[in-house]
């Protein structure tokens, strides 16, 4: 246990080594001598943007679904592809557009199920590899993953925080609080491992303290940090006692006392913080509003890793705004493609204020915070009428802090998933030799889309 | 989640006898069958954390903690298998700081809370009530080393102010992972090394989260000190004294919201332009009404609590009683008064009560699918798989079915062979309720044509919801149902082949005992199953 100790103590001397984030507007005496943002050390964002219940399904998805329209696919690839209906909403902001992939994971024979979009759709889009067959349970849509998700791996890197630690390594957020299931994916789509889903924060208050409302290294903050030390060492003589799998259950929750202290302890948090916000229950209302939020703080480095879970997978969220009475996961088995087709678009602009917000919080250097992300947006299956992973839709959006072309289309019917996260992690500066898992492995990217 | 908006009920419930607790048929067990499967160490979950705060301090101003989760139906269940996030982490410390800061700004309150009024942190009775206050926390005595630490850190981070060196104790000791999860250790059988046995104080909290959902008193604490729950009688009398409390009232009518499902209930959208009565008023009403059946069972009549699928009784307010176009004398927008229904009506227990048939509906029509799914999974405990991934499961009216009702719709659909199997156990029990429309007022009509309300349960034929509860109030499988159902909730896991028989002995009993739900709830804890656990995995070099 020692070793944690000392790591935390070196995370400690290096947060208080140096500004952890910096005051909005950014100084520019701090960037003196500095050509540019990244040089400064703020480094790239990425984030995860998770859409319900996939597309509205056309023949791509498979012959029962033929009749749909595709107004997904642009018409054109490379750079300045044709602009589709879908995509309209976010077309101020040049997305890439990477379409025709699907799941190339196996599908082990037992437990039944595993095939379900819901489940393997979901697992590969948000972490390149299959469920977890041990513990999978079809009838009870009980299911766990057997990795971390992106923005977790991304966050963990030792790389992508290796000069210059946020306050929060990771957030997660959520907008609509309609749930399939009040557990396991359904109600979350980061994990920070099997077994451990990170539910995201749906108040806009809660965020806005997590944000805005961080201790600053003052006595009081430091006294809450210093009994956490009692905390830890008092934890020890439980730890001794336990066996393998409890004693890693409590490290984690070890971990993460450290991260709460590593936080009390921060020095010099300064970040403008805007008004208070009020929660609304319309999904496009308080989209903006964590929209707002989150570029303010991303732009004071409060996190570098996020994800934005829009609505929840298999949403059983309510459209009443677009006159749909019944909820969504229904409305796609009913195989009303009408409904289908005016959520998804809703979605996508949900998606293309998120965007927006990003995109008009510039620094100084005249970057905008979406220059400096990579956004991948996805969804957990093609279409939900016949739970199809043919034609998964995917984005990558924002320039990646340099290390993403953007506006180009790129086609690959049939191409494996895990390619696009290659991709992503790549244009992250995280080199990855090989990304993907259980039948899903590939060493491949998209090249057109690494700058 | 589960909203409490219902305090004029104390008024009715005020009048009810007081509780003498219920005989059992035999004694408590001597011996009996254990199970060896594995669980992990659980974390306390929202609930009990809380109930944790309040009997420390009182009441408090609430506090915000990572929401429970409730796979497999129960929130024990989450609290096992999801564990605590960073954020979880964060906010139980955001929690204990504000908790603490509201009681040690009080002089009054803090005083009280410590018992004296120290005037340094060397003074005895500043460390005497570290080590009371350790033990209620722990829920065991603190060893000398942890008494140590507190009193050294409230020395520590005293600032010259003694207050706020306990109050800095306080904070930490309600962090410790000793506090916030349930470590289990217990001690070797001396007569199976392959199992350890939970020491009196790991059963005390047992006893109470399961009991009371909060965690033992300083009544329960001492009468551990003083071995009495190392003696059969013992133990018996500290479960009657459980029992009789009111927080045991309460963690049954919890358990009960989380086995009939009411969380969905308190999501479900009924079209709003098609069912304008749903107001909030009759969607509190109809979650009040299906509680107060369950105290009726339980507590007022200990009664068979199959009647909960049977009984011809309910609890309405004049809303309800409008809406189920019933007479209630005396009933009120606020007053719940009870009301004998007609023995050859088809309202019968839950299953004919407006949570039950509102939740398995559909926005704008009823699903006879969901409410038999609901029968046979939450009453029988059967299993029914989720619909193939590649079958359209919409029922829109193709042409010439324009002037069909549901049922008829669904019956056509059924043809489809990949369909028929499982639709053919769920639908048949749900056609019982379609005189009940999604809202669960009554009907005589779907679509303008005759209902026909006659189905089937697993093969059995059945006239109408009437029917059903006529046969469920009888029914062997009723009862085993229960029992897995409070295992997994006690436990806080899903039974496996490992707990088959202690799940046997526990559902014998349960008949014997004439489906009394408080002499279950006695015999699961008096059970030699409850006490001990398997042996540690082996251990590794940490």
């Amino acid at each position: 246990m020692m070793p944690r100790l000392s790591r935390r103590t070196v995370l400690r001397g290096l947060a208080r080594g140096a500004p952890v984030a910096l005051a909005l507007p950014l100084l520019d005496a701090m960037l003196t001598g500095r050509a540019r943002a990244d040089e400064a050390g703020l480094g790239p964002i990425y984030g995860t943007f998770f859409w319900a219940n996939g597309l509205p399904w056309h023949a791509g998805h498979g012959s029962a679904q033929a009749g749909g329209t595709d107004l997904w696919t642009p018409a054109t690839t490379g750079a300045d592809y044709a602009v589709s209906d879908l995509l309209s909403p976010l077309a101020a902001h040049a997305p890439n557009v990477i379409s025709g992939l699907t799941p190339w994971t196996e599908i082990p024979a037992s437990p039944d199920g595993q095939s379900d979009g819901h489940m393997r759709g979901f697992m590969v889009a948000m972490t390149s590899d299959r469920p977890r067959s041990e513990g999978f349970d079809h009838p009870s849509h009980t299911l766990t993953c057997l990795r971390p998700t992106l923005d977790q791996v991304i966050a963990e890197d030792p790389r992508f925080y290796a000069t210059f630690p946020s306050p929060y390594k990771s957030l997660q957020l959520g907008i609509s609080t309609a749930r399939f299931h009040d557990y396991g994916h359904w109600n979350a789509i980061s994990y920070a491992g099997p077994d451990a889903p990170i539910p995201p924060v749906t108040d806009p208050s809660r965020l806005y303290d997590m944000l805005f409302g961080i201790s600053t290294g003052d006595a009081e903050a430091g006294r809450r940090a210093r009994l956490l030390d009692a905390v830890l060492e008092d934890a020890q003589s439980l730890r001794g006692k336990l066996g393998v799998t409890d004693r890693q259950r409590l490290d984690d929750h070890l971990e993460h006392l450290y991260e709460v202290q590593r936080r009390l302890d921060l020095g010099d948090i300064t970040c403008a913080s805007p008004a208070p916000p009020s929660s609304s229950a319309d999904l496009f209302t308080q989209t903006n509003t964590f929209a707002e939020l989150l570029a303010m703080g991303l732009s004071c480095n409060i996190t570098r890793s996020f994800s934005f879970m829009l609505a929840s997978p298999a949403s059983t969220h309510v459209f009443s705004e677009l006159g749909v009475v019944t909820d969504m996961h229904t409305v796609c088995h009913n195989g009303d493609w009408t409904a289908v087709y005016n959520i998804t678009a809703l979605q996508m602009r949900c998606l293309g204020v998120l965007l927006d917000h990003f995109a008009a919080a510039v620094d100084p250097t005249g970057r905008s915070v979406l220059d400096r992300s990579l956004i991948y947006a996805a969804s957990e299956y093609g279409e939900g009428y016949q739970h199809a992973v043919a034609e998964m839709p995917i984005l990558l959006c924002g320039g990646a802090n340099g290390g993403l072309n953007r506006g180009i289309h790129v086609r690959e019917a049939g191409g494996n998933l895990s390619k696009a996260h290659v991709t992503l992690l790549r244009a992250l500066g995280l080199e990855t030799a090989s990304y993907g898992f259980n039948g899903g492995e590939t060493t491949e990217d998209f090249a057109e889309l690494l700058a | 989640m589960f909203a409490r908006a219902w305090a004029p009920l104390a008024l009715l419930l005020a009048c009810s006898e007081p509780f003498e607790h219920p005989r059992a048929t035999t004694a408590s067990a001597a011996e009996g069958a254990i199970s060896r499967a594995e669980a992990g160490m659980t974390r306390l979950t929202a609930r009990q954390y809380r109930a944790v705060l309040l009997e420390l301090f009182g009441e408090t101003a609430p506090v915000a903690l990572q929401e429970d989760t409730y796979p497999y139906l129960f929130a024990t269940v989450g609290a096992r298998s999801e564990p605590l996030t960073e954020s979880g982490v964060q906010l139980i410390e955001e929690a204990v700081d504000a908790v603490t800061a509201e009681v040690f700004a009080d002089p009054a309150r803090r005083e009280a809370l410590v018992g004296c009024a120290p005037t340094s942190v060397d003074d005895p009775c500043a460390a005497r009530f570290l080590t009371d206050f350790g033990r209620r926390a722990y829920r065991r005595p603190l060893s000398a080393e942890e008494a140590a630490r507190w009193t050294t850190l409230a020395s520590a981070l005293s600032e010259g102010d003694v207050w706020t060196g306990l109050r800095s104790a306080v904070a930490g000791i309600l962090q410790s992972p000793w506090v916030v999860y349930r470590p289990e250790l217990g001690t070797p059988d001396p007569a199976d090394p392959s199992l350890h046995r939970l020491t009196d104080w790991e059963l005390a909290t047992r006893l109470s989260f399961l009991l009371w959902e909060a965690p033992p008193d300083r009544t329960l604490l001492d009468a551990v000190a003083a071995g009495q729950l190392s003696t059969a009688e013992g133990l018996n009398a500290q479960v009657d004294r459980l029992l009789g409390d009111e927080r045991a009232r309460e963690a049954t009518e919890a358990f009960f919201e989380q086995y009939l499902d009411l969380g969905r209930f308190d999501r479900a959208a009924p079209d709003p332009a098609t069912f304008p009565a749903f107001t909030p008023t009759l969607r509190a009403a109809m979650r009040n009404e299906t509680l107060l059946l369950v105290d009726d069972l339980v507590w007022r009549q200990q009664a068979d609590i199959r009647g909960l699928w049977s009984a011809r009784r309910a609890f309405v307010n004049s809303e309800l009683a409008a809406h189920y176009g019933i007479e209630a004398n005396g009933a009120s927008a606020i007053a719940y008064v009870p009301v004998d229904l007609p023995a050859d009506g088809q309202r019968a227990g839950i299953l004919g009560l407006g949570a039950f048939l509102t939740m398995n509906a559909h926005a704008t029509a009823t699903s006879p699918t969901l409410r038999g799914k609901y029968v046979l999974e939450r009453v029988l405990c059967s299993v029914v798989p989720p619909p193939p991934a590649n079958v359209a499961t919409e029922l829109e009216a193709e042409p010439g079915e324009e002037a069909l009702t549901l049922r008829e719709r669904l019956d056509q659909h059924r043809a489809d062979p990949a369909c028929a199997g499982c639709h053919g156990l769920m639908d048949p029990p749900g056609y019982l309720f379609e005189h009940f429309d999604p809202i669960g007022a009554w009907r005589d009509t779907d679509n303008g044509q005759p209902i026909d309300a006659s189905g089937a349960l697993l093969g059995t034929e059945l006239a109408d919801a009437g029917a059903l509860g006529a046969l469920l109030s009888t029914d062997d499988r009723v009862g085993p149902c229960m029992v897995k159902q409070l295992y997994r909730h006690a436990h806080g896991r899903l039974n496996g082949d490992e707990d088959a028989a202690v799940l046997d002995e526990l559902s014998a009993g349960f008949d014997a005992d004439g489906y009394n739900y408080l002499l279950l709830l006695r015999r699961l804890v008096t059970h030699p199953s409850f006490r001990v656990i398997p042996a540690p995995a082996a251990e590794v070099a940490p």
